[in-house]
């Protein structure tokens, strides 16, 4: 009864490959995007002035709170609706799914890793800062100069494992419609009444794409092993 | 060799246990009379086969009264599930639900997977379309994008009426008539006894929308049953077959459908008398 090769072949085969690749790049898309996102939040909590510091805060726990199937139907049913028409219409003629995926993931993610970058950041002796300060440099240039570069290096594990929440979390985009893997696979179980099947194989390729993002982290943690500072 | 015989003998009790799972489950009717309770799968979300009344928060319709006709027969009490369209069939197969309700096409495909009762309405599926993209017929849907429900037999036929048109599809039937109101989507796909419903709760907005006139196929809608259950099927198809003697089954079209309803069938083209379907 068990037959993988069905929704290996034609047609099916075309459509998982597509949502595999949908998902691919949702995650990478969003990854380029929400790590500047996340070390401009992670600044924010950290800066010396404290109306900024409560934005960051505000920020990152309004988003974090939340659950991402809320983030998801927000932006595409509810914030998407408010953009000007011209913008609007542009948008929902193109792909507005996988837009509003990217723009509810990027949030999302960005929260999280921020709290990592901050967290790194904060593992760095106060006394670099200092430093810098002393030396003249601006808090934004001894975080850039000074400061984030070392801590960089310590956020680096957290946030191979929040990439691999990510890559996990780009399934719940198939509430709106994007067309990734999860939303391809539902495809092909409604075509194909082969559901186990179809699933096996979505299994097996989100479990890949996740062992190759923790070996990454693996071979990044024996390349450079922790030190302390 | 003392492992070994204890591996077989936990094998064979294992096995055993399986067999009397299946043995207890082989008649379903008698599990339902048993446990005094015939759980039904039901969309609530598609109005008025099954959907939520917003008065008393209780999931009423059509269906839902069909339903309740086969727990009275029976003598069982009426326990509805709320289901995903493309939970529906997964659900009934694996028995978390003893019948499905839920707006479900009968056709050849499925009658691999599942049984149907006698067919309990007919309904053609249709495209509503925003006037703004000056769509009047459905082959100008090639190239264009519109919206429907997973999981249902709207994608398949739209793709197979329109060859090269671009579906998007969401979970619930509300949520893709939301993203066609929004303008995600040019057209919305779905079975026309719920456009029409969809299109009379448009009110003033009217104007800008209007139903293809052709059909993209003709669905029949029936109750599906898990394959092989010859009993349960039996008492299904029997207390339709009394609706329609007693009269009953055309009062119920008309309490949902008729001229009375939101969606004002003057007339009831069907009779529930078979569960042949042509394709």
């Amino acid at each position: 009864m068990f037959d993988v090769s069905l929704v290996l072949s034609g047609q099916f085969r075309g459509w998982l490959l597509s949502g595999f690749v949908t998902s691919l790049q949702l995650t990478g898309l969003t990854l380029v995007l929400a790590l500047p996102l996340a070390t401009a939040l992670a600044l924010l909590r950290l800066a010396p002035s404290g109306v900024l510091r409560w934005l960051g805060f505000g920020l990152v726990e309004g988003v974090r709170s939340v659950p991402l199937l809320v983030h998801l139907l927000f932006w595409y049913f509810g914030a998407a609706e408010l953009l000007p028409g011209p913008a609007r219409q542009w948008l929902y003629a193109h792909d507005a799914e996988a837009a509003c995926a990217v723009v509810a993931l990027t949030l999302y993610t960005a929260a999280f890793m921020s709290e990592d970058i901050r967290s790194g950041i904060r593992a760095v002796p106060a006394t670099q800062l200092e430093a810098g300060r002393a030396l003249g440099f601006g808090f934004l240039a001894t975080m850039r100069r000074v400061v984030l570069p070392q801590a960089l290096h310590i956020t680096v594990p957290p946030l191979i494992s929040q990439t691999l929440n990510l890559w996990k979390n780009t399934s719940v985009a198939t509430v709106i419609g994007t067309a990734e893997l999860m939303y391809q696979a539902q495809k092909v179980e409604t075509a194909s009444f082969r559901g186990f099947e179809t699933f096996v194989v979505a299994t097996v390729a989100y479990l890949a794409v996740s062992l190759v993002i923790t070996a990454l982290a693996a071979a990044y943690h024996h390349r450079y092993p922790p030190r302390t500072a | 060799m003392h492992i070994r015989a204890k591996a077989l003998a936990t094998s064979l009790i294992a096995a055993s246990l399986i067999t009397t799972t299946l043995a207890a489950r082989a008649d379903q009717l008698d599990d339902i009379k048993k446990k005094g309770e015939l759980v039904v799968g039901v969309l609530g979300t598609d109005e008025p086969n099954s959907f939520i009344d917003p008065k008393t928060r209780e999931i009423v319709g059509y269906e839902v009264d069909l339903a309740s006709a086969v727990a009275k027969k029976l003598g069982v009490k009426l326990t509805l599930k709320q289901l995903a369209v493309a939970a529906r069939i997964p659900e009934l197969q694996q028995g978390r639900v003893d019948l499905l309700a839920a707006s479900l096409t009968h056709n050849k495909e499925r009658e691999q997977v599942i049984d149907f009762s006698l067919t309990s309405f007919v309904t053609g599926q249709k495209v509503l379309v925003r006037k703004d993209s000056g769509i009047t017929q459905l082959s100008q849907l090639g190239g264009k994008k519109v919206v429907t429900i997973k999981g249902g037999t709207q994608e398949p036929n739209i793709r197979k009426a329109v060859p090269g048109v671009d579906v998007v599809t969401f979970e619930t039937g509300p949520q893709a008539f939301q993203a066609l109101q929004q303008g995600k989507g040019v057209g919305f796909v779905n079975d026309e006894v719920s456009l029409i419903d969809d299109y009379a709760k448009l009110g003033p907005q009217q104007k800008d929308y209007a139903i293809l006139p052709q059909n993209i196929s003709v669905e029949p809608l029936a109750l599906g049953i898990r394959k092989g259950e010859k009993t349960l099927k039996a008492a299904v198809d029997g207390t339709l077959r009394e609706l329609e003697k007693s009269g009953d089954a055309e009062k119920l079209f008309f309490k949902w459908y008729g001229p009375g309803s939101r969606l004002k069938f003057p007339s009831r083209s069907f009779k529930i008398e078979s569960d042949k379907v042509e394709s």
